[in-house]
């Protein structure tokens, strides 16, 4: 791709516009408050893509771990149930509880992996991780029909969190909180009749939902599981999503994160190079805001952090020039998951 | 629902309520590094300072269940406070009609929202009466006819409770309204799987149904698809039902070139070749001309994956060439 002919990226643009998110928010993004780590992982991994993870100084880095070493939940100290293990999203309820109504204060799976890519990036080598006591809190929230709940306290579930769970196993490189076969087994299920995979069986299929799904049965060794027709169906399925950018659903408009959920289903299939890159690249440089950074799903429209990590992340899938290389089963930089491997490596020396 | 604290000037913080001077504020701890700080407005800060405090105590009383109606209010999507507000309607003995009204309006204020639409499925599951949800989920479909989360509600609410008699009525108006409406096609699906079944007799009738709406939109990939779905449960497959093999070569002949029809050939020609019933109209010829149209003509966006499958479709020519050669060889 050339891509003198178009328009560039603003990328000095977009770093500064992480650095603030990773400083403070205005109270319009209060609704946010839960789901604090989140916003971190955008901005920390969006640095990454960008190549300037050396913008976040030693002291910011060992804040920023130090903060979500904080948001881990640890085991119940009286009679060690680690039911409620994971990390939380920020400290709304980080509050010491009656055993009674220590469940209220659990880890949510979302967190848990984002907290993790986050802590990956940022090079820590997660000596201050409970893995056993991770995977236990994984372990819980499967659900007999082979799905994953976030949380322990109340929560609906669905392939978002099917996602997030084997991110953590992977990372973790432990899958003994996680039964495969019914995770599997959940996935196959949702595959609608139009051969893209929906949030539970039966529902309309999803860009978002069958990157959930796909980047699962990569992770978990099982895209085998899936027939002949049905990954010519899930190719067919998704390379129809592309109008210039990609849209997430039949006959619905385009969207920046659909570059990355789209592309990196695709990527995972190996047939991303059978799309138009030059269409999509336009498509999402369009919807950068080249003033203060950010992108938006659509041109001209407010930014946000996921959307710049997300446009990012798909251009980055596309090869656009100053992009470190992304990951698509993990959504971390290869930077990150080489890390990752020796840790994995140091793991099983170990044992 | 973004906090709307700082313009709301007859509010009282809780930490100025005679009736809750008994209570101890927690404030949040975000520990001596905290990095993402939202710099909430002093309502939101007060009204959590009480509810963790509340936690904290496990004060269980109706002005609790009105402090967790307050912190929704400033951030709905705050699942602890959900699960609380669920405890304490629990230990309250609370009226859960009145909880059905309330979160009525508030899915009505943020229709997107995980958390609420999880609290209305659970107090239909306490209540089992699912005899507003039909309703309910129509109402929000009404203002966004693809809203994920009403769709899986209702569903979820139809196959619990098996409620499909007047569904497809439903979807149809919404089809008719919308003929590209991809959720209502799936809706239309779901139906027929769950209640109405797959006889030969429902699959004609839904190939007819579908073919009129192809015939008037022909590019339309969700009436497109359906199609497909429908055939797969035709004991013919997609290639033996002659209503759709000649309402396909219908339009072809009349300069239809739509890449959900040429597709749809394509995947004809492929169902053919795979069962050995190949004929002059689905063969491994017919679908490389069909795949080079749509790669430099039709669907030029698509014309690597065109490409590609034209590939698949030249090996199976070449070994079909191969085959026949070897049998004239033996013949001559």
């Amino acid at each position: 791709m050339n891509n003198d002919e178009n328009k560039d990226m603003s990328h000095r643009q977009h770093a500064k516009y992480f650095m603030r998110f990773l400083n403070i928010l205005p109270s319009t993004l209060s609704s946010h408050d839960t789901t604090r780590v989140t916003i971190a992982y955008f901005s920390v991994c969006g640095l990454d893509v960008l190549g300037s993870i050396s913008s976040i100084s030693l002291d910011l880095s060992s804040r920023i771990i130090e903060w979500i070493y904080s948001l881990q939940v640890h085991p119940n100290e009286e009679n060690g149930d680690m039911s409620i293990c994971g990390f939380q999203g920020s400290s709304t309820v980080n509050i010491p509880l009656d055993p009674a109504n220590n469940h209220y204060r659990c880890g949510h799976l979302a967190m848990t992996y984002t907290g993790l890519c986050m802590l990956l990036t940022l090079g820590d080598d997660l000596s201050r991780i409970n893995r056993k006591a991770l995977v236990e809190g994984v372990k819980v929230l499967q659900r007999e029909e082979g799905n994953f709940s976030a949380t322990l306290s109340g929560c609906e579930s669905d392939m978002r969190f099917v996602y997030c769970a084997a991110c953590v196993s992977y990372i973790l490189d432990d899958w003994s909180g996680f039964n495969i076969e019914k995770a599997t087994d959940y996935i196959i299920k949702s595959i609608s009749y139009d051969y893209g995979i929906a949030q539970c069986p039966e529902l309309e299929s999803h860009g978002g939902t069958t990157y959930c799904a796909l980047a699962t049965l990569a992770l978990s060794d099982q895209l085998d599981k899936l027939s002949q027709e049905q990954v010519e169906g899930l190719k067919r399925w998704l390379v129809f999503r592309q109008v210039d950018g990609f849209q997430g659903r039949p006959n619905k408009p385009v969207d920046t994160c659909y570059s990355f959920w789209v592309g990196a289903s695709l990527k995972i299939l190996d047939t991303l190079h059978m799309t138009n890159y030059g269409s999509n690249r336009r498509y999402v440089i369009d919807t950068q805001d080249v003033v203060v950074g950010g992108f938006s799903k659509w041109p001209d429209t407010s930014t946000d952090p996921m959307h710049t990590y997300l446009g990012l992340a798909g251009l980055s899938l596309i090869g656009e020039n100053g992009l470190l290389e992304i990951v698509p089963t993990l959504n971390i930089t290869r930077r990150a998951y080489e890390h990752l491997k020796t840790l994995h490596k140091r793991w099983s020396d170990e044992c | 629902m973004s906090d709307s604290g700082e313009n709301d000037a007859a509010w009282t913080l809780y930490k100025d309520r005679p009736e809750w001077r008994d209570l101890k504020p927690v404030p949040e701890n975000d520990g001596p590094s905290p990095v993402v700080v939202i710099a909430h407005s002093e309502k939101f800060e007060d009204v959590y300072n009480y509810f963790r405090a509340v936690l904290q105590s496990n004060e269980k009383s109706e002005r609790a269940l009105q402090l967790t109606k307050d912190a929704v209010e400033l951030n709905p999507a705050n699942y602890t406070v959900w699960q609380y507000r669920r405890d304490l309607l629990q230990a309250l003995g609370t009226d859960l009609r009145t909880e059905l009204d309330y979160v009525e309006a508030v899915i009505k204020h943020s229709p997107k929202n995980y958390q609420v639409w999880h609290h209305r499925r659970v107090l239909v599951e306490w209540l089992q009466d699912p005899s507003l949800e039909l309703e309910l989920t129509g109402d929000a479909l009404l203002q966004d006819p693809k809203n994920y989360h009403a769709w899986q509600h209702r569903q979820w609410v139809m196959k619990t409770f098996g409620l499909f008699d007047k569904e497809l009525e439903f979807v149809d108006n919404l089809i008719t309204e919308d003929v590209r409406n991809n959720s209502a096609w799936n809706q239309r699906y779901f139906v027929m799987n769950n209640h109405l079944g797959w006889s030969d007799l429902n699959v004609q009738r839904e190939i007819c149904y579908t073919l009129e709406k192809i015939k008037f939109v022909k590019n339309n990939e969700s009436s497109w698809n359906y199609l497909r779905g429908v055939c797969f449960h035709d004991k013919r497959g997609i290639n033996g039902n002659a209503v759709v093999t000649s309402f396909c070569e219908e339009l072809y002949k009349n300069k239809c070139r739509s890449p959900y029809l040429l597709a749809f050939i394509i995947d004809m020609c492929d169902e053919a070749i795979k069962k050995g019933e190949t004929n002059t109209f689905h063969n491994a010829d017919r679908a490389i001309l069909l795949c080079h149209d749509l790669a430099t003509k039709y669907d030029k966006i698509r014309s690597k994956y065109w490409n590609y499958v034209c590939d698949k479709f030249k090996k199976i020519q070449k070994a079909q060439n191969e085959t026949d050669n070897h049998e004239n060889n033996i013949d001559n």
